[in-house]
């Protein structure tokens, strides 16, 4: 019987005894773990990158008055103006009840304040010239469409009622004021404080909004303004000597009413035959560069025309993870145009028809980040992004429908920023792709 | 006494659950069905694994079910065993010791009648058990470098039902046949770049094999043995899980998607043995075993198959087998394996060199006995993809013997 017991306490111990030592490195004999899976490293996937040229930019609703001009060494003349509709908050001046009035109120000065949003784009030390038109046509977008975009324009009256040429301070100072025709502001004065205008519709009548444009004179800058710019009306009591003036703002309460007309004169220049925006400029025609201007719509398009044919390295395969370097054109980079530290990236079809922004794991945009590692040379200035998940839809992709990725600067309506972008074949400035493959 | 017999048969049967997968840390436990084990019972490890001509007069003789012929007739036996491993492996660069226990066999036998009798037994066959860290290995075209951590555990076993049955005097024929079956999951995880790979795969693994025995007693003294082993096919499934994840976005690629696993096939194998006493004291044994590996035509990713020959010596010493004084019984053994190994890596055999001794403690005034024993082994060479181990073995084993039958009618 005892050795019953002595049985159960041998079987027991069997438990406790199979143990199994993990620890330490376990190194000898790994190496032939690394032969069932083939993890690879391609860099040598052709990418072709191209300029695209989007027409129809939505500048309304952006929150910016952007207006100016400038002269780009390469893609040619930048011009903005932007258009605007103006409003009261009443139509009356002085106390609401005329007919209770009292006092008299005269006519002073009428001006346009446009206050600085701090974005710039060119060279601020030269002057500008500004001049401000009535426009003679409602701002009112097409039919069935509610936005103006940067090719939208208005009709305005050639004769201007404001101008100023200043040299813009949109870090130093907060705003600049354009003296209006007085003629246009006592009229205007006078139509709301004899209760001529009681409406919007009156009002709209009357005065339709303005268009505030860059002389042709001047290409130096093109300034950012904010949508608390206001016209301002000034007045104050009759036979007062008091210099304490009353105003009457007329505002941008409506944001849809404004917009930017942004114009690029490509006449010359190396883009100068970029076709409509359905289709490409291949950056081998462009001295292996390609373009991005905001505002103006350029963007830098990348195909990977043989990307599904990584799928014959192995029966099945995982792109796990895609590296894109693009760096920007050294010799185009000056303190006058200087880079922005991300791109957006959208994935598209073949008809430039962006289908969806690429995004991070947690939701958010995924953007392409400029490498600001200092280095002598600049050598490793350039914009990533890991696009493995989208290499990897595509290299499953069975039908012809490939998709590319475009490549804009964040707020591309709303600026004129530019980037000269090297490919494959850009020696100084070489596109740069990894893709990491594994078999399973 | 019968049971208590049941009693250890309900522990046989529970652990069956617990101790049916043999743990290793061998680097060949990484491809296939992992790396093999040899579960010996009774003294056999300690006399280097011989006995294909031994009976199972005293314990069970699993290199041999013709042995079984020769069970005594109230004879109830009962065999367990554990193993301890340190094993050093040096490969050219670099060399590194791991340790181990586990479970060796647990098996049952017993006569059916004077003439035959059985026995069951379960042993690990396999170990795919294996762990490996934060390994760095090139990623192809590149001077790039990828993490790999893998963790696989499980391994096959084998359930043995075998037959024994003395023909006439002196010629006994046996069958085993050996049933195996196994689950080996493995999991990896590749960190590639800014991304991580988990690949986990389940592969499901069943075979038969039947082993054909005879035992011809020439006399008294001397004893010959044969055994056949009839090729066989174990078969696979696996079912696979792939996930990637990156900075984008979390990829299912796979999950548990069924395919075949290449099978893996047992070779046809053959052995002699012989046993001869001499002095009354002194009991020699000697197998010679061949297994035709080349011709199951199966490749493995770290080197050809080729045809093994496995040479076993084994000499046991026991003063007096029956006698009033202890030490008097106690049997001494010793042993040499020398075992060619069925793999050639790089045109080099992976053989294996093993000295054993041991000692076989009586336990009351049946056949039961404790053993004990230890072997030094050199498997394999350092070269190009090639691993020593040096290892040391520390067995221990209990062969139980229980009067059946009779007994009970004094109780």
């Amino acid at each position: 019987m005892k050795y019953i017991l002595f049985l159960i306490l041998f079987i027991t111990l069997f438990s406790a005894c199979q143990t199994d030592n993990t620890e330490g490195e376990f190194v000898v004999g790994s190496d032939y773990l690394s032969i069932s899976n083939k993890v690879l490293l391609i860099d040598t996937l052709t990418v072709n990158v191209s300029t695209i040229n989007f027409d129809s930019l939505i500048t309304s609703n952006q929150s910016r008055i952007l207006i100016g001009n400038y002269t780009d060494p390469i893609l040619g003349k930048v011009t903005s103006e932007s258009y605007l509709k103006l409003t009261p908050d009443s139509y009356s001046i002085g106390s609401s009840d005329s007919d209770t009035q009292t006092v008299k109120y005269v006519f002073d000065s009428i001006a346009m304040i446009l206050k600085y949003d701090r974005y710039y784009y060119g060279d601020t030390t030269k002057t500008q010239t500004i001049t401000i038109h009535q426009l003679t046509q409602k701002v009112k977008p097409n039919t069935d469409d509610t936005n103006f975009y940067n090719i939208s324009s208005l009709m305005y009256d050639s004769k201007s009622i404001g101008t100023k040429t200043f040299r813009p301070k949109p870090i130093g100072k907060d705003s600049i004021n354009i003296q209006i025709d007085a003629t246009f502001g006592k009229n205007l004065f006078n139509k709301l404080y004899n209760n001529e205008i009681t409406d919007s519709n009156e009002f709209e009548d009357l005065f339709k909004g303005v268009v505030i444009k860059p002389s042709t004179i001047n290409s130096s800058n093109v300034i950012g303004f904010n949508t608390s710019s206001v016209l301002r009306l000034y007045y104050k009591k009759a036979n007062s000597d008091s210099k304490n003036s009353l105003t009457k703002d007329f505002t941008l309460s409506d944001l849809t009413k404004q917009f930017n007309n942004i114009l690029l004169d490509r006449t010359g220049t190396i883009i100068q035959n970029l076709p409509d925006s359905k289709s490409k400029l291949p950056s081998e025609l462009t001295n292996n560069n390609a373009f991005i201007q905001s505002g103006t719509g350029l963007a830098c398009r990348i195909d990977f025309p043989f990307i599904n044919q990584l799928k014959y390295i192995s029966e099945k395969g995982i792109i796990v993870d895609a590296e894109l370097i693009i760096k920007p054109n050294k010799t185009s980079i000056t303190s006058l145009f200087p880079l922005k530290d991300s791109l957006e990236v959208y994935e598209s079809d073949n008809l430039n028809r962006i289908s969806r922004v690429l995004t991070n794991s947690d939701g958010s945009q995924k953007l392409a980040l400029l490498n600001t590692t200092p280095d002598e040379f600049n050598e490793n200035i350039g914009y990533k992004v890991n696009i493995g998940s989208f290499l990897h839809q595509e290299m499953l992709k069975t039908n012809g429908a490939k998709s590319t990725l475009i490549l804009a600067f964040p707020n591309i309506s709303k600026g004129v920023n530019r980037i000269v972008l090297g490919n494959q074949k850009n020696a100084e400035n070489k596109l740069k792709l990894k893709i990491y493959y594994i078999s399973y | 006494m019968k049971n208590k017999i049941w009693f250890i048969l309900f522990f046989t049967v529970q652990s069956v659950g617990l101790y049916a997968q043999s743990v290793s840390t061998s680097p060949y436990s990484i491809y296939g069905l992992g790396s093999l084990f040899e579960a010996n019972f009774g003294p056999i490890s300690s006399i280097g694994s011989s006995g294909i001509a031994l009976p199972s007069t005293t314990f069970i003789n699993n290199r041999n079910p013709a042995s079984l012929g020769y069970i005594g007739k109230n004879s109830f036996f009962f065999d367990t065993g554990l193993k301890g491993f340190q094993t050093t492996y040096t490969s050219k660069s670099t060399n590194e010791k791991r340790n181990n226990f586990q479970f060796s066999h647990i098996a049952i036998a017993f006569p059916l009648n004077s003439k035959s009798g059985i026995s069951a037994s379960l042993k690990p066959y396999s170990s795919a058990s294996y762990v490996i860290s934060d390994y760095q290995l090139t990623i192809g075209n590149s001077n790039e470098y990828y993490n790999l951590d893998a963790a696989s555990y499980g391994g096959l076993n084998t359930f043995d039902l075998a037959y024994g049955y003395k023909i006439r005097k002196g010629i006994t024929l046996g069958l085993t046949t050996s049933f195996y079956f196994g689950t080996i999951t493995n999991n990896k995880n590749f960190t590639i770049a800014n991304s991580e790979t988990n690949i986990n795969k389940k592969s499901y693994y069943s075979g038969m094999r039947v082993t054909l025995g005879n035992q011809i007693k020439i006399d008294s003294t001397f004893n010959i043995g044969l055994t056949m082993k009839i090729p066989s096919q174990i078969t696979g499934s696996k079912t696979q899980s792939v996930s990637t994840v990156n900075d984008t976005e979390t990829l299912y690629i796979e999950e548990n998607v069924d395919s075949d696993v290449t099978d893996y096939y047992l070779p046809f194998e053959f052995g002699v043995g012989l046993s001869k006493s001499l002095f009354k004291k002194f009991n020699l044994t000697l197998d010679y075993e061949k297994s035709l590996w080349k011709n199951t035509n199966q490749s493995s990713v770290y080197g050809e198959y080729k045809n093994q020959d496995k040479y076993a010596l084994g000499l046991s010493y026991v003063k007096k087998e029956q006698s009033y004084k202890y030490a008097d019984k106690i049997h001494y053994y010793t042993g040499f394996n020398y075992d060619t190994g069925f793999l050639s890596i790089n045109n080099k055999s992976v053989n294996n060199m093993r000295f054993s001794l041991g000692v076989g403690l009586p336990l009351e005034y049946t056949k039961s006995a404790l053993n004990l024993n230890y072997s030094y082994g050199i498997k394999g060479r350092v070269g190009n993809d090639l691993i020593k181990e040096n290892y040391h073995m520390i067995g221990i084993n209990l062969s139980f013997e229980a009067i059946w039958f009779v007994k009970r009618k004094f109780e």
